[in-house]
């Protein structure tokens, strides 16, 4: 430990992290896109809307920042339709800030930061500046309201089979008294399930709300804050702040379900009819107006889910196929796995859903080397297992399709009744596909979609001012205790601010590495972690000027200083280390925050403390010639040590 | 290095600080029915307005204080002046009572608690519609899991702390330093409920950084005082303590000393929203250091001497 090239790790992990951390320093550009109707307002009009924005602007924006922005004072042309704003510490709660005070101008759901070189080098130009939390910067803040409307009609689905055994039952001439008894009570059981009462709703809400929560949490280390908002049937969902939305609503509102329904049995009349009605066209020459070419191309321009969903209904009017069926679309890959997911066929399946996505937990994407593809594998519920060994041993022979959203992504036949609880979904997907399915499956879907009532940036929850004193505080704090270390313990201060800084550094640039935001329960975590790392170097010191006291020499008591305080700041750092790990695992939101960075925070000062000051120390006394090693503060007198 | 008899006054430190968890916990269960209810926790009604550029936080606070309505007021934007006001659900029968004593033509009817608050809001300040940016009953954020969470991690932490001192040093170790740090949660926990500062996500993380310090704290006294008594078995205990606690002196106090300048500099500061959790912070770390000397190293003392007695 006593030679000067162990210094160069230091260094070459300084430089890391300094490079990790360089897009938060750099000179950015912030692409700010103008709405499309901006263009076809009235001059006068786009005049206002200029003008209010640039007024703030030098009011604001661009007064100490330093920023620019181009073009300025006039609206971009249509060709290039975005103003380039450049400068430095471009956080995305500036961007909000602008995007919100110019609505009617910025499109804010495009708004672009570009990528620095590094985020293009390392994260294929994904960000990777520290995200600061709700509490610190503000952020969005969405209402989505329920639509329970939608609820019912997907209910009345799953039970539109027994509701017509029963009305069988009911007029059935032959039945039992009794028989039509119990089918009339089931009816009224069965009716009374579609009615809402707000408790139900409430019901419904608290579970879409934990979805939401899993969601955004698996996302990435976000700490989303997500209310009910009774009077309105809505949830409230806050984020920290998002240089554009539109990704963000997209994994909000996914009401994406994996169910599976049984395809109407053998010999497939319905399906058969619509092959067989195609066929002729194509065969007169006609593709154009097949079925399913209309259907890919209401795909292909996004027309939307109400626009799919109508047409397939308008296939079973064509058809006319019985109310227990629905028609939908079979999706494939063309003949290459590089291919497009696109509907290449029509299949009717039992109205009935066989088995929702409820049933299913813990599913995992894995590669699948037979097929060349990726699959996901699942577990079912107990409840679930049951249903569907039932299923299966029902229904040989018959095929089970599994839908997807509104896609049927396979159908395979039943052949052997599936016992064991565990099963597969293997169709031709991609990686990325692959990993979505499995998400939809672990989480589950929402029960109720939901659309988007209001939209509206929100300034950090814990108080502009307080933030302000609260950064100067902490700022203030750390210049103190440098200080103060500097004060009491001479050169053995400077070396322990010097591992105390190189200890922030590091953690900084890990915790950019793992997209965690940055809440004030974190900050809390990395106090307490500059803490126990001045503590461990406070430990250090005293023990090697006990070591000092007893006459030994220096260089042997530096070596014994850092063996003796060795156990002591492991076995300290370690025990709060395993209830930091605790913390992560059991924890969830705030607790989650301060125990990340507390983990991490040990691993850093663990490494600083013990072998960066142990490095400077040992060089300082050995290599530099230091012969006197005073640990003594200015004014404390020598007391004598009563030995024990 | 200094010569002090720590384990003295151990039976008057010990039930002193079992007079005040006894004592602060009564006086939130009797005379306050509880902890404070906070937004964060149990929902309430939340607003955002745009006050005229004359009025600040104290004009909005002072209104609330005399009032007698429990609000907490956030400066979202200083531009603009623009507040964040969260309201507990408890003061909802306020809210009415004062709702009804706005003059008949001033108010429109409603039937709803937020929009009784908003009127009421308008009426005081002034405000027309549009300066009222958005009203909400809202949900709690961390609901009721928060309270089994939390007792499960500190049953779990607490387990490994007695495991790990236990492997690593003595069973009276481990257990002293577990008694120690339930003390020091109880101690804070008494302390919110005594003074009603409002439970909310920065004094969870207050708690949590509590746990961590106090933790690290007593690992290193009681591996001094294990290093001292090292093969000293036959030993009292009590002048190992005592000669194991004045050695790490120093370093305590240095530690917490340095801990608390970037917390008091908050309180000083005058962050009004940081303000309870610095309190907490600064109160945590106190207890902390005090538990480590007066009511861990006791307990491990009492232990100690107990045991020797049964196989003596």
């Amino acid at each position: 430990m006593q030679s000067y090239r162990l210094l160069l790790l230091p260094f070459f992990i300084l430089a890391v992290s300094f490079t990790i951390l360089y897009p938060n320093f750099a000179d950015r550009t912030l692409k700010l896109v103008v709405r499309e109707d901006v263009y076809s307002l009235s001059e006068a009009e786009q005049k206002t809307l200029v003008s209010s924005l640039f007024d703030r602007w030098e009011k604001d924006y661009g007064k100490s920042s330093g920023w620019t922005i181009e073009p300025k004072g006039t609206l971009p042309p249509k060709e290039n339709p975005f103003f380039t704003v450049n400068g430095r510490f471009i956080t995305s709660a500036k961007i909000n800030q602008i995007s919100q005070e110019n609505q009617t101008l910025v499109n804010e759901a495009k708004n672009k930061l570009e990528p620095t070189w590094i985020e293009n080098m390392i994260r294929g130009g994904k960000s990777l500046s520290i995200k600061l939390g709700l509490d610190l910067q503000g952020g969005m803040r969405v209402v989505l309201k329920g639509d329970f409307e939608d609820y019912t009609s997907k209910l009345r689905d799953l039970y539109a089979k027994e509701i017509t055994e029963l009305n069988l039952t009911l007029n059935n001439p032959v039945a039992k008294p009794e028989e039509k008894e119990k089918a009339k009570n089931r009816l009224t059981e069965i009716e009374a399930s579609f009615d809402l009462s707000p408790m139900r709703k409430i019901v419904e809400l608290e579970k879409a709300k934990m979805i939401i929560d899993n969601r955004l949490t698996t996302q990435n280390l976000t700490e989303p804050q997500v209310r009910i908002q009774k009077e309105q049937d809505a949830i409230e969902v806050s984020l920290p702040g998002v240089s554009n939305s539109a990704a963000i609503l997209e994994i909000l509102q996914n009401t994406e379900t994996v169910e599976y329904r049984l395809e109407e049995p053998n010999p497939f009349l319905f399906k058969n009819q619509i092959a067989e009605n195609e066929r002729r066209m194509m065969d007169l020459g006609q593709r154009e107006k097949t079925d399913i070419y209309l259907f890919q191309e209401l795909v292909k321009n996004k027309a939307g889910k109400k626009a799919q969903d109508e047409f397939l209904a308008g296939l079973e009017k064509k058809y006319n196929i019985p109310k227990e069926y629905k028609v939908y679309a079979m999706w494939a890959r063309g003949n290459s796995a590089k291919s497009t997911l696109l509907p290449r066929s029509f299949v009717v399946l039992e109205r009935k859903i066989a088995l929702s996505g409820n049933d299913m937990t813990n599913a995992q994407p894995s590669y699948n080397s037979n097929s060349y593809g990726w699959m996901v594998s699942f577990t079912l519920t107990p409840n679930g297992a049951e249903k569907f060994f039932d299923l299966t041993s029902e229904n040989r022979g018959r095929n089970l399709a599994i839908v997807w959203g509104d896609k049927v992504i396979s159908n395979p036949v039943i052949n052997d009744p599936i016992a064991g609880g565990r099963a597969e979904i293997s169709g031709s997907f991609s990686e990325q596909e692959a990993i979505r399915l499995a998400n939809v499956i672990s989480e589950g879907a929402l029960p109720i979609p939901l659309s988007v009532l209001e939209m509206r940036f929100i300034g950090p929850t814990l108080g502009i001012e307080s933030i302000e004193v609260g950064v100067k505080a902490v700022a203030i704090g750390f210049f103190l205790v440098m200080v103060y270390m500097i004060f009491y313990y001479r050169l053995g201060g400077f070396i322990a601010d010097l591992s105390l800084l190189v200890n922030i550094i590091i953690l900084a640039a890990l915790l950019t590495l793992m997209d965690f935001t940055l809440t004030l329960p974190g900050i809390a975590g990395i106090i307490l972690t500059a803490g126990m790392a001045v503590d461990a170097n406070v430990i250090i010191y005293e023990r090697i000027r006990e070591e000092i006291e007893e006459g030994r020499a220096l260089s042997v008591a530096v070596t014994r200083g850092f063996e003796n305080a060795f156990w002591t700041i492991m076995d300290a750092n370690v025990t709060t280390l395993i209830a930091g790990i605790l913390m992560i695992r059991l924890g969830n939101g705030p607790i989650k925050g301060f125990a990340i960075t507390l983990c991490w925070g040990i691993v850093t000062t663990l490494f600083t403390s013990l072998f960066l000051s142990r490095l400077f120390m040992e060089l300082s006394v050995n290599r530099m010639g230091i012969h006197h090693l005073n640990l003594r503060p200015f004014f404390f007198g020598k007391k004598e040590v009563k030995n024990v | 290095m200094y010569n002090i008899n720590f384990t003295k006054y151990k039976y008057f430190t010990l039930s002193f600080s079992f007079l005040a968890i006894v004592f602060g916990f009564a006086v939130t269960f009797s005379k306050y029915g509880g902890f404070a209810h906070s937004l964060d926790f149990n929902g309430g009604l939340r607003t955002v307005v745009e006050l005229p550029k004359d009025k600040t936080r104290t004009d909005l606070e002072s209104y609330f204080q005399s009032k007698k309505i429990e609000a907490v007021v956030i400066l979202l934007e200083k531009e603009k002046n623009i507040f964040q006001l969260d309201v507990g659900l408890g003061s909802l029968p306020t809210i009415e009572a004062l709702y009804k004593e706005i003059p008949e033509d001033k108010r429109e009817s409603s039937t709803s608690a937020i929009d009784r608050f908003v009127q009421l809001l308008r009426f005081e300040f002034n405000l027309p519609k549009e300066k009222v940016l958005s009203a909400d009953q809202v949900g709690a954020v961390v609901g009721g899991e928060l309270t089994e969470v939390g007792i499960t991690l500190l049953l779990t932490t607490l387990g490994i702390i007695l495991l790990y001192l236990s492997i690593r040093s003595q069973f009276k170790f481990a257990l002293a330093s577990a008694i120690a740090l339930v003390h020091d949660i109880l101690m804070t926990l008494a302390l919110i409920g005594f003074l009603q500062i409002k439970p909310s996500v920065p004094i969870i993380a207050a708690l949590l950084t509590l746990l961590g310090y106090s933790i690290n704290d007593k690992i290193v006294v009681f591996d001094r005082i294990r290093e001292n008594a090292h093969g000293k078995d036959n030993l009292a205990l009590s002048n190992i303590i005592n000669v194991s606690i004045a050695q790490t002196l120093g370093r305590t106090i240095n530690t917490s000393f340095t801990t608390m300048i970037s917390v008091v500099a908050i309180i000083v500061g005058g962050a009004a929203e940081l303000y309870d959790f610095a309190f907490v912070l600064l109160f945590g770390v106190i207890v902390g250091t005090y538990s480590s000397i007066y009511i861990a190293a006791p307990i491990s003392e009492i232990y100690d001497r107990l045991r020797k007695k049964r196989f003596a």
